[in-house]
C-alpha cells in the first residue's frame, strides 16, 4: 500500500487530494494536511467583500468530504521536509504542527511515499510597512479579509451618505506583487456598488498598480480581438476603468502605509503619496516558509527551494535576460529535481522567472508583477500531478504520461464588473497559452484564435455559475470530475 | 455608469468608453444568452487543450 501527503487544499492541493483518491481508491493512503479546517472558493472572495456573498457562501468544511472520500484529514501546518527520512525513520517524512482546537501545537511526523507540496502562498503583509488588515490597509485575499473589507466599505458608503467625500484607493500594495486581476474586480465591484447607491459623485476611486502598462496582470499583458481590431489588455483594462470613473497610478511599488497615506515609488525613482478614507491593496506573495532536512539533519532548504521560498521543480532556473527567456523554461511535470517523490503544484511551485518584464526604478526598486498562478492553471497542475502519481503507483514505473506547462495551456479569467442578474457585468478573458510563446507565435506572442476578451451580462453569468459549478466539483458531489479545472 | 468626467490631457481621457448601443448590447438578455453560450464553447476548448 502506498502513502501520499498533500500539503494544502487550495485549489490545487483539493483537485490533486481528490484524483488521487479517484485513482488508487481504497487500496492505497492519501492524507492532505491543511492547517485551515475550511475549502475556499477565492474567485467570490470579491463578492463577500462588497456583501454580495456571505463568508458561509464561499466556504466549506473538509472533514465532511473528506471523510466521504476516505480521505485521511489532519488539520496542521506543515514545518518542515525530511526527504531522505532520519535515522530512526527510513521514508521521507514532514514535521506538522496541529492547529485544530483539539491538538493544538502538537506535532507529529507523518511518512509518505509521495509528497505533494501544495501549500500555495504566504500573504507577505509584512513585506510592505504598515500593510494588512491588522495594520492600515485591507485585503480581500481570504474570506475573512473579505468579510471585514465589506464591514468597512459599508462606514464609508454611509459616510458619504452623510455628505462626506470618501477616497478610496485599490490595487497593489507591494512593487512585486501578483494577483492584480483580484484587485483589480474589487475595484470595480466597489465602484460599482457606490453607483448602484447613487453616490459616485462622492466617491474619489483610484487604481495603483506596479504594472508598467495596466492590464500586464503579471502575464506581460495580452492581445485580444474585439470590435473588428486586435486590441492590447492594456486598452481593455483602461476602458473599464474610464467608463466606472476610477483614476489610476501605474508602475508604482508602494513600500509604506500609514494610516490614511500610502508611500509609493514609481519607475521614475519618484517618491509620492496617495491619501486615502478606504484602502485595499494586494500584499507580495512569498512561500509558506517550509524548511527541509537531510537524512543527517543538515539544512537543505537552500536546495530545495527558492529564496522566495517556493519549492524548485522541473523548470530552468538559470538566471539569464528578458531576452532569453523562452516557453521551456517552464516546467512540465512540476517535480522537484532532487528528490523524485516529491511535487509541487499551485502557487507553490517556484516559476523560473516573472512572464512581465522585470522593471528598476531609478533607485535600484524593482517595480513589476510577479508571475500569478490562477485558480485554473493551478487546478490543471494539482491534477496531473495525481494522474502521475496514480499510474506510478499503480503501474510500477517512473513515468509522467500526463504533462501542463503554463507555457501549453491557457486560461479563462472572468473579471467581475458588477453583481447582478440582470444588471450586473463581467468581463471574460481568455488567453493561450498563459505565458507567451513569441518563438511560436511572433505576431502577438499568443494563438489569437482563443483569445477573447468581451464585457457583459453573460460574463457575470458564467463567473456565478462556475461559483456553483466548482463548489460541486469540490464537494465531491456527482460527476464532479467531469468537470473541468 | 455615467462617472466619465474625466478632462483631457489626462490619461484618463483616452481610453474608448462605451457608447449608448454597447452599453445597451451589454445588458439586452436574448443577445447575452448567446453570448453566454458562445463564451462556453470558447473556454470550454481553451479548457480541453489544458493539458496531456
Amino acid at each position: 500500500m502506498a502513502k501520499v501527503v498533500v500539503l494544502g487544499a487550495g485549489v490545487s492541493g483539493h483537485t490533486c487530494a481528490s484524483f488521487l483518491k479517484k485513482k488508487l481508491g481504497k487500496q492505497h493512503e492519501v492524507v492532505v494536511v491543511s492547517p485551515n479546517s475550511y475549502y475556499q472558493w477565492i474567485p467570490s472572495n470579491i463578492w463577500v467583500g462588497v456583501g454580495q456573498m456571505t463568508i458561509d457562501d464561499v466556504r466549506f468544511k473538509l472533514k465532511k468530504v473528506y471523510d466521504r472520500w476516505g480521505i485521511e484529514y489532519k488539520q496542521a501546518k506543515a514545518l518542515s521536509i525530511h526527504p531522505e527520512g532520519d535515522a530512526s525513520i527510513k521514508k521521507g517524512y514532514v514535521t506538522i504542527e496541529y492547529t485544530d482546537e483539539e491538538y493544538a501545537g502538537y506535532t507529529e511526523t507523518v511518512d509518505y511515499d509521495y509528497l505533494v507540496n501544495a501549500t500555495g502562498p504566504k500573504l507577505n503583509f509584512e513585506a510592505t510597512e504598515g500593510l494588512g488588515p491588522d495594520k492600515n490597509s485591507l485585503s480581500v485575499c481570504t474570506y475573512s479579509h473579505a468579510a471585514h473589507a465589506w464591514e468597512e466599505l459599508q462606514k464609508s458608503i454611509a459616510k458619504m451618505q452623510n455628505g462626506q467625500k470618501q477616497r478610496f484607493l485599490i490595487g497593489t500594495g507591494h512593487a512585486m506583487a501578483t494577483c492584480q486581476g483580484a484587485a483589480f474586480e474589487y475595484i470595480l465591484n466597489v465602484a460599482y456598488e457606490i453607483s448602484r447607491r447613487g453616490l459616485s459623485h462622492m466617491a474619489e476611486i483610484t487604481w495603483i498598480s506596479n504594472e508598467y502598462e495596466l492590464g500586464d496582470f503579471g502575464m506581460g499583458g495580452a492581445f485580444i480581438k474585439r470590435g473588428g481590431y486586435i486590441t492590447p489588455t492594456k486598452i481593455f483594462t483602461e476602458s473599464l476603468l474610464a467608463e466606472y470613473g476610477i483614476k489610476w497610478i501605474r508602475r508604482a511599488g508602494v513600500f509604506k502605509v500609514e494610516p490614511g497615506v500610502a508611500h509609493y515609488e514609481t519607475i521614475d525613482g519618484e517618491t509620492m503619496t496617495q491619501e486615502f478614507d478606504f484602502s485595499m491593496l494586494i500584499p507580495s506573495f512569498s512561500g509558506v516558509g517550509l524548511t527541509a532536512f537531510d537524512k543527517a539533519g543538515n539544512d537543505i532548504t537552500d536546495k530545495m527551494f527558492l529564496p522566495n521560498k517556493f519549492m524548485k521543480v522541473d523548470a530552468d532556473y538559470k538566471a539569464k535576460p528578458f531576452d532569453e527567456w523562452s516557453a521551456g523554461d517552464w516546467p512540465t511535470i512540476y517535480q522537484t529535481p532532487t528528490y523524485s517523490n516529491i511535487y509541487a503544484a499551485g502557487i507553490a511551485f517556484a516559476p523560473p522567472h516573472p512572464i512581465s518584464k522585470p522593471m528598476t526604478s531609478a533607485n535600484g526598486r524593482q517595480i513589476f508583477p510577479t508571475p500569478p498562478r490562477t485558480g485554473m492553471p493551478s487546478g490543471v497542475i494539482g491534477k496531473i500531478i495525481a494522474l502521475n502519481i496514480s499510474e506510478q503507483i499503480k503501474g510500477g514505473h517512473k513515468e509522467h504520461h500526463h504533462k501542463a506547462s503554463m507555457a501549453r495551456m491557457g486560461a479563462a479569467c472572468i473579471v467581475s464588473g458588477g453583481f447582478g442578474s440582470f444588471d450586473g457585468l463581467g468581463a471574460s478573458m481568455t488567453v493561450f497559452p498563459i505565458v507567451p510563446d513569441w518563438e511560436k507565435y511572433p505576431e502577438w506572442g499568443r494563438d489569437m484564435t482563443y483569445s477573447v476578451g468581451e464585457a457583459g451580462l453573460a460574463g457575470h453569468w458564467l463567473k456565478f455559475i462556475l461559483h456553483y459549478l466548482f463548489f460541486h466539483k469540490a464537494k465531491g458531489y456527482p460527476f464532479w470530475y467531469l468537470i473541468p479545472e | 455608469m455615467g462617472n466619465y468626467k474625466f478632462k483631457a490631457y489626462y490619461d484618463e481621457a483616452y481610453p474608448p468608453v462605451p457608447d449608448k448601443a454597447t452599453l445597451f448590447w451589454r445588458k439586452f438578455v436574448p443577445w447575452q444568452l448567446f453570448r453566454f453560450i458562445i463564451l462556453n464553447i470558447k473556454m470550454i476548448r481553451i479548457v480541453a487543450g489544458g493539458h496531456s
